[in-house]
């Protein structure tokens, strides 16, 4: 695959990302403004979630929709051991991240046996439970009021409730970029390949010796680890939660960005989430349209599932052709001829994956 | 200790609850085994069809009776479901991952019209008027007559639609077309109609549990979100391949959340349901009374 987009592509690409990580850490001398720095920060805590959504769902294929509840795990874990506990609020957010991983462990449980649907009823499911809990549990978590007052990070010398949010901007573009580089690595790991060839053909990946139960396992707590931390980050940096994080509108808002952005890229969930971000905030300060931005969301979700299923980046020709590329040979033809005759560069990938994890 | 009145109002409620239960996940149930896609918005309807009837009912809206409420929302009802299967569900007939895509796709409907119905109706909570009034007692305990109600017309709803599948011509295709849709298209059965029925039966079934349970319950825009919810779980409990047995559990998850409640508290009663969930799942990973689906 890689012999495939050598040469001047690749060199395109690693400046386009050299722009790009340049131009993030510019961002904050011309942007002064507290309120748009506000949206950026937010826009990269959402982008670390659609973008490790995509590991377990466009990756791994495994129908998770308990993703945004793993955030609020993250959240509340986090809250709850800082404000509480009195843990130190960097901790605290690792916290989050392991306390994600656990819940989405317990989900893995069954959800690894399972198949189609009932993955997806069980992971609604587990969502509402946690939902129940946290409303539930109010002398702690503040129910349905929310939990206010959590203590927020500092740095020896450095308040962070200072100079307009430029601190909180470089940890959350710190975590954006950490995240990204990481969920990169994963999916062209032997693991990544080996997750995907359980999604393209389950019966060959089997066969040859991948382990479905643990890999399903394993990405289903690495996507949950990032999105944890990414919810302590959220929680430390507003210093409020409230269970509206794992309400179905906030499911739907997440939803949307991974599915504008094309499943499968890592790279497209992120830059949707970053501009839906800002669309959707946008919306929301024009009067009364909390709610309805909501109806817009929905409808971009069915336009963009009806007329662009690998995205709206597939749209756009030039740079992004290369992931669309990759999406085109997958999807081709129906299940059947998917199994029948697989295009080459999958057939390479889940060969190669399947002789990677049968060596170890 | 448990008294026999004790036994009494854990029957009795847990049968009320069954009973909202079973019309809800029976419609649910009706779409997935014909068309095998999972419908999200079921709860919406739900809410949209007590909406409707409050609003044509109501005194504050155009203050006709409940019956033409009733026949009001119903039609609107019908209208929905078939917009909601021509629209966002037929386009994916032929998608490799229809179940995957349509659970987005009704997820966003449901978004859609729960938003919507927010800004139509407002976030202020409405009651729709009782169609029975007055209390009934029954064995030791004594519960609202709407209660009643609908502890006596769920069966009966349930009963109709199951004679309807049963017996009549129409019903008879939609579960040939549950079966194997490729041979009931072979032997000249309109298969594309009788999705469009399946889909506005299922929407009108759900808009008149909305009705009934709209009296006992205040109405909001999410009114029909937990009914949902408690319908996922029992869909999973029953698995989803029959109508009967996602009935059976209907009512065996009415009296188990009865008596949870009793016994553990309103707080702990979900997280145990959830817990025997996956308790269930691990050992029978197809549902406590379901066959394989895939």
């Amino acid at each position: 695959m890689m012999a495939l987009h050598g040469g001047k592509l690749r060199s395109s690409k690693v400046w386009l990302i050299g722009v790009l990580l340049i131009a993030g850490l510019l961002v904050p001398i011309f942007v002064q403004d507290s309120y748009l720095r506000h949206l950026f920060i937010i826009s990269f805590v959402y982008g670390i979630v659609a973008a490790s959504w995509d590991l377990s769902l466009g990756y791994a294929g495994i129908f998770n929709f308990a993703h945004v509840a793993f955030f609020g795990v993250g959240v509340y874990a986090t809250g709850l051991t800082a404000k509480l506990l009195g843990i130190d609020p960097w901790a605290a957010m690792l916290i989050g991240g392991v306390a994600a991983s656990a819940a989405a462990a317990i989900v893995a449980l069954p959800v690894v046996r399972l198949q189609g649907v009932y993955v997806v009823l069980v992971t609604f499911a587990f969502s509402q439970l946690v939902m129940q809990l946290v409303i539930n549990q109010s002398n702690l978590t503040g129910g349905t009021q929310g939990m206010v007052r959590v203590p927020t990070i500092w740095l020896p010398g450095y308040n962070f409730l200072r100079d307009y949010k430029l601190g909180y901007y470089y940890v959350a573009f710190g975590l954006l970029v950490t995240t990204t580089v990481c969920l990169r690595w994963l999916v062209r790991s032997d693991f990544g390949l080996s997750i995907k060839a359980l999604r393209d053909n389950e019966d060959y990946a089997v066969s040859r010796g991948i382990p479905i139960a643990l890999q399903r396992l394993k990405a289903l707590v690495a996507s949950a680890f990032f999105t944890g931390i990414a919810g302590g980050f959220y929680v430390i940096y507003l210093r409020v939660a409230s269970p509206e994080v794992f309400d179905f509108s906030t499911v739907s808002l997440i939803l949307s960005m991974v599915l504008v952005g094309g499943t499968s890229s890592i790279y497209g969930p992120l830059f949707a989430a970053l501009f839906l971000t800002f669309i959707s905030e946008g919306l929301a300060s024009i009067n009364n349209f909390a709610e309805g931005r909501f109806m817009l969301v929905a409808l971009a979700m069915i336009v963009v599932l009806l007329f662009f299923p690998k995205g709206l980046a597939s749209a756009l020709p030039a740079i992004l052709a290369r992931n669309a590329n990759q999406k085109r040979s997958r999807q081709s033809g129906t299940a059947l001829a998917d199994r029948a005759l697989m295009t080459s560069s999958d057939k390479e990938n889940e060969a190669e994956a399947a002789s990677h994890s049968g060596v170890r | 200790m448990i008294t026999s009145d004790i036994l009494s109002a854990i029957l009795v409620s847990g049968i009320v609850l069954g009973s909202g239960y079973a019309l809800m996940a029976s419609g649910l149930s009706l779409v997935w085994t014909t068309l095998g896609i999972f419908n999200f918005a079921h709860g919406v309807l739900m809410t949209l069809g007590a909406y409707i009837a409050w609003t044509v009912s109501d005194a504050a809206g155009l203050n006709f009776g409940l019956g033409l409420a009733i026949a009001v929302s119903a039609a609107i009802m019908i209208g929905v479901g078939i917009l909601i299967e021509r629209v966002i569900v037929r386009p994916f007939y032929d998608h490799r991952d229809i179940l995957l895509v349509t659970v987005m796709t009704t997820l966003a409907a449901m978004i859609f019209m729960q938003k919507g119905i927010q800004l139509i109706w407002g976030a202020r909570l409405k009651q729709l008027a009782p169609i029975a009034t007055g209390n009934v007692q029954i064995w030791q305990t004594t519960i609202s007559a709407q209660e009643a109600l609908i502890i006596v017309v769920a069966p009966l709803l349930l009963g109709a639609l199951w004679l309807f599948l049963d017996r009549s011509r129409t019903g008879r295709g939609i579960r040939a077309v549950g079966q194997n849709p490729d041979a009931a298209r072979l032997i000249g059965i309109d298969v594309s109609r009788l999705f469009i029925i399946t889909f506005a039966l299922s929407a009108v079934l759900a808009g008149l549990t909305g009705v009934l349970l709209g009296s006992i319950r205040l109405l909001t825009p999410e009114f029909g979100s937990e009914p949902l919810v408690k319908a996922l779980i029992i869909v999973i409990f029953g698995g989803l391949g029959s109508l009967g047995g996602t009935v059976v559990a209907a009512y065996l998850m009415g009296l188990l959340e009865a008596a949870l409640v009793f016994f553990v508290g309103i707080y702990w009663a979900p997280s145990m349901i959830f817990l025997l969930l996956i308790l269930v799942l691990l050992i029978r990973p197809q549902g406590l009374l379901g066959k394989v689906v895939r």
